[in-house]
């Protein structure tokens, strides 16, 4: 068994990996001294990937809107009945998430890590989804389609990206809607499954007290042998490089306005370590220009035009990038108006060196804080992982990057005609 | 942080609810030490060295009470506005870049009819910085110094930023309807709790906010600082010499009589069922039932208390689970929680406005299953070991450890981790149906549709 191990120092972390024959890629972190052990086993397949070409097919399909998750959820029936109730039985939690370009299966347990570790592993390999079990489910996701909606957070964040995306599929809710899914059946649920859960799209990640040589071991004797499967066409729509609509508008019951703006990316590379390089540079850019310490943000917050809710963030990902910024706001286009005035000024005076170092210095004490969580490291590692690099990583890219690097992205990324903004209104 | 993903199930975590295992498993149990008492002030150490952080806190108590509700919640929303050294908001925000992002954080919070002022300061070990730098020291005088010596203009709090502030307390205390789950439950508490201190909202009421002048709200935080207990937490990596310099600070703080706090009364019998039906533009409808458990903290019947939560709502293989959702296809979630201080236990659930009767039939019939002595062994081994997992599990975090032993001193109970698994293992499924018998409903509380809707709106 040929395992690797990659020592991060500068973090006090290792991380020890291992191919299956199939392809399925295993890693372990270990967290001395936790109590909890984190186990996920994901998919490279989220509710972006509605149209597709299975290996070997000539056709193109187009499933329904909604069925990575909803597949996520009838995986957890098995022919022997409720595999939640198995892991109870052992008193771990088992959950599940679905994601733009994952699903994610877990469970965290304090004790019996094998026996836990073994169900999840057969469980996600062996679906038993029968028609009357995918009608029951329709209910089930109604309900928190419909919770979602009454979510101004989730709505404020959609609506955005619908601003964004006139066809790119990361515009369509997670869930799908409430008529996409009354399109699903058993068959196509099938057909997604031998699809995408294929163990060369998947990875396993234990993150807590264990011994990875056993996880490994595990791993071996858990998965079933199958060859390598060929790649599988991904189809994205190819989406213009502009925004759809400059603004969004939603009613719903909130006391005050919410919003949500950004700038929509183009022109990035989404995997590598180059990704991380640009997250990190508009992220600090983001946090030189509104965050707490800015003059800007204090200015703004003495008028009474945001408040503590105000945060920003970007994403990028396979077939889309964009960032992110909003909280509350009695008048969110003033809000708008004043940043466009600031990015302009700041773009005369350039970005501030000393700002720079120190804003750099802080996103890495937050990085370190990050790694006190185990699900916090699963769920980060995840998330890079299929842009081909490692949670890691990010410790080198806080140290190498370079001011011009930062410039160079400010002056590409901040362009006022990719600039839309979303906002919930008290109805 | 804002990455969007959707659950397979909605899960509800609790200062202790919730979840174990069966062999010890304690040996790395993480201890609050109480290491110093004197002023009204105790100082307690949780030399946890797994986290690569270190964090302290300071926890002001008073009881939770209509005049001074308000006040309470204003006078840490004033203080984070600047010190006597660091000026501004921004002055602080600059610093704590400075200290490797150190996080920062300040407010109000309740624990069953006890109101605490919170004061929190995070960051990374000292091994992980590049210079020799003692970030403890720095970051204990930072927070010191925003609790202790406040920014003063003629001997009183900035008007400007008393006035700023009361404007987003008012916006915050608005804001509790935006969050449609948590305000179901914190509604059906209100109505369940009209006349008694539990029923007063933590961020205080916008009626107050005119009145309050600076110089009131100063004298009222002199009154905090001098006369509440106060508890202070050092959680992480730390020598005795960080402890001596935190036991310095603190005897030089002035201080008078130490306030004594009153009881949370848990003993409750309703006479009739309160019904209380509010409209909301609104997809799905909120659905809250409450109880009242007349169960004490520490008291016998408390661990069994937590166990029978744990049948009925606490998780996947619960009664609540099981039969509203999985059963019936009724919810997404439905879950039963505890007020462990107050003795109040609440049913939740999200279901269609048309299904209100239908669900809430199917919760009141699982209370009485288990009255009835319907507990299976699947339903009682698996609350059993899911409770000692979420025991253990709340030790891998530092904010949870410190909140475990905070609500242990509101409580007036001396539970470690261990000792609190202990008593739990030894409820059987009689004493879950003996404490059944105590609980009654006393409120249902349901969040349905207005008449008239909203829609999306696209256009340049």
């Amino acid at each position: 068994m040929k395992i690797d191990k990659l020592e991060y120092k500068k973090a006090g972390e290792t991380v020890y990996s291992y191919e299956h024959e199939s392809g399925l890629k295993a890693f372990v972190i270990p967290k001395k001294g936790y109590s909890k052990k984190h186990a996920t086993y994901s998919t490279h397949y989220g509710s972006i990937n509605n149209e597709f070409q299975v290996p070997g097919d000539k056709e193109i399909i187009r499933v329904p809107d909604g069925i990575a998750h909803f597949l996520e959820h009838k995986l957890f029936e098995q022919e022997t009945g409720s595999v939640m109730e198995k892991f109870s039985g052992l008193g771990s939690s088992p959950n599940a998430y679905t994601g733009f370009s994952q699903t994610v299966y877990l469970f965290s347990c304090t004790d019996k890590f094998d026996e836990n570790f073994k169900l999840l592993v057969d469980f996600v390999q062996n679906p038993y989804i029968t028609e009357e079990s995918v009608e029951k489910e329709k209910g089930i996701i109604g309900q928190e389609i419909m919770m979602y909606q009454d979510n101004p957070g989730w709505r404020v964040f959609f609506n955005l990206l619908k601003a964004f995306y006139s066809i790119n599929p990361v515009r369509v809710d997670i869930a799908g809607t409430v008529e996409s899914i009354s399109k699903i059946n058993r068959e196509l649920l099938y057909k997604c499954y031998n699809t995408f859960y294929h163990p060369s799209n998947m990875v396993i990640l234990v993150v807590g007290d264990v011994d990875h040589e056993k996880v490994f071991q595990q791993v071996d004797a858990g998965i079933r042998p199958s060859n390598r499967q060929a790649e599988i066409k991904r189809i994205f729509p190819s989406e213009p490089a502009r925004i759809n609509t400059n603004y969004a508008e939603q009613k719903l019951a909130v006391s005050m306005p919410q919003f949500q703006m950004g700038f929509k990316d183009d022109g990035f590379e989404s995997k590598g370590i180059e990704c991380l390089r640009r997250e990190i540079a508009v992220k600090l850019i983001l946090d030189m220009l509104m965050g707490r310490s800015s003059v800007f943000y204090n200015s703004l917050y003495e008028e009474g035009l945001i408040n503590t809710s105000f945060d920003f963030d970007y994403t990028i990902e396979e077939s889309y990038a964009f960032s992110l910024f909003g909280g509350e706001s009695v008048d969110p286009a003033a809000v708008r108006d004043r940043i466009i005035g600031h990015v302009e000024n700041i773009r005369k005076k350039g970005l501030d060196k000393t700002d720079y170092e120190r804003i750099r210095r802080a996103m890495f004490g937050r990085f370190m804080k990050q790694l006190n969580s185990i699900e916090r490291i699963s769920h980060t590692f995840i998330s890079v992982y299929f842009k081909d690099v490692n949670i890691f990583d990010y410790l080198e890219v806080y140290d190498k990057i370079t001011i011009e690097y930062v410039n160079e992205i400010f002056n590409r990324h901040f362009n006022f005609n990719n600039l839309a903004l979303s906002v919930i209104k008290p109805s | 942080m804002m990455q969007k993903t959707l659950p397979v199930y909605y899960s509800v975590s609790e200062s202790i609810s919730g979840r174990t295992v069966t062999d010890g498993g304690f040996q790395n149990e993480e201890k609050a030490e109480k290491i110093a008492s004197f002023n009204g002030i105790d100082i307690y150490r949780i030399a946890a060295g797994k986290f690569k952080t270190s964090s302290i806190n300071f926890f002001f108590n008073d009881n939770l009470q209509r005049d001074s509700v308000t006040l309470n919640a204003l006078v840490p929303a004033v203080l984070r506005r600047g010190s006597g050294q660091f000026k501004s908001f921004r002055d602080i925000a600059l610093r704590l870049e400075e200290l490797y992002g150190a996080s920062f954080d300040c407010g109000v919070a309740k624990k069953g009819e006890c109101h605490i002022i919170q004061f929190y300061m995070e960051f990374i070990s000292d091994k992980f910085t590049l210079e020799d730098t003692s970030l403890f020291e720095n970051a204990f005088n930072l927070l010191f110094e925003i609790v202790n010596d406040p920014l003063l203009e003629n001997g009183s709090f900035r008007e400007d930023y008393l006035a700023q502030e009361k404007d987003n307390l008012k916006k915050l205390i608005e804001g509790r309807m935006n969050d449609k789950m948590q305000y179901g439950v914190e509604r059906c508490f209100e109505e369940m709790c009209k006349d008694e201190p539990y029923g007063i909202y933590e961020f205080g009421y916008v009626s107050d906010l005119p009145n309050i002048t600076s110089n009131e709200l100063y004298a009222h935080y002199k009154r905090m600082t001098e006369d509440y207990p106060l508890q202070v937490y050092l959680a992480g990596d730390m020598d005795s010499g960080k402890v001596d310099m935190v036991m310095k600070k603190l005897s030089a703080m002035k201080r008078s009589r130490t306030k004594n706090l009153d009881c949370c009364n848990v003993e409750k019998s309703p006479e009739t069922v309160k019904n209380i039906t509010e409209k909301m533009n609104i997809t799905q409808g909120k659905l809250t039932l409450g109880f009242r458990t007349n169960t004490a903290p520490g008291s016998m019947d408390y661990y069994a208390l937590i166990v029978f939560n744990g049948i009925l709502g606490g998780g996947i293989h619960s009664k609540l689970f099981q039969n509203v959702r999985e059963k019936a296809s009724l919810a997404y979630y439905a879950y039963s929680r505890l007020d462990r201080f107050k003795g109040l236990m609440v049913i939740s659930s999200g279901v269609d406005m048309k299904n209100k009767e239908k669900a809430q039939a199917i919760m009141l019939e699982q209370l009485e299953e288990i009255k009835k002595g319907n507990i299976s062994d699947y339903e009682y081994e698996s609350t059993m070991k899911t409770i000692e997992t979420g025991i253990k599990s709340l030790m891998d975090s530092q904010m949870q450890i410190v909140d475990y032993y905070l609500s242990q001193a509101v409580s007036r109970t001396s539970d470690s981790f261990a000792s609190m698994s202990d008593k739990i293992k030894k409820v059987t499924k009689q004493d879950v149906v003996n404490v059944s018998s105590r609980i009654q409903l006393d409120t249902v509380y349901f969040l349905t549709k207005d008449s008239n809707q909203g829609g999306i709106n696209e256009n340049r």
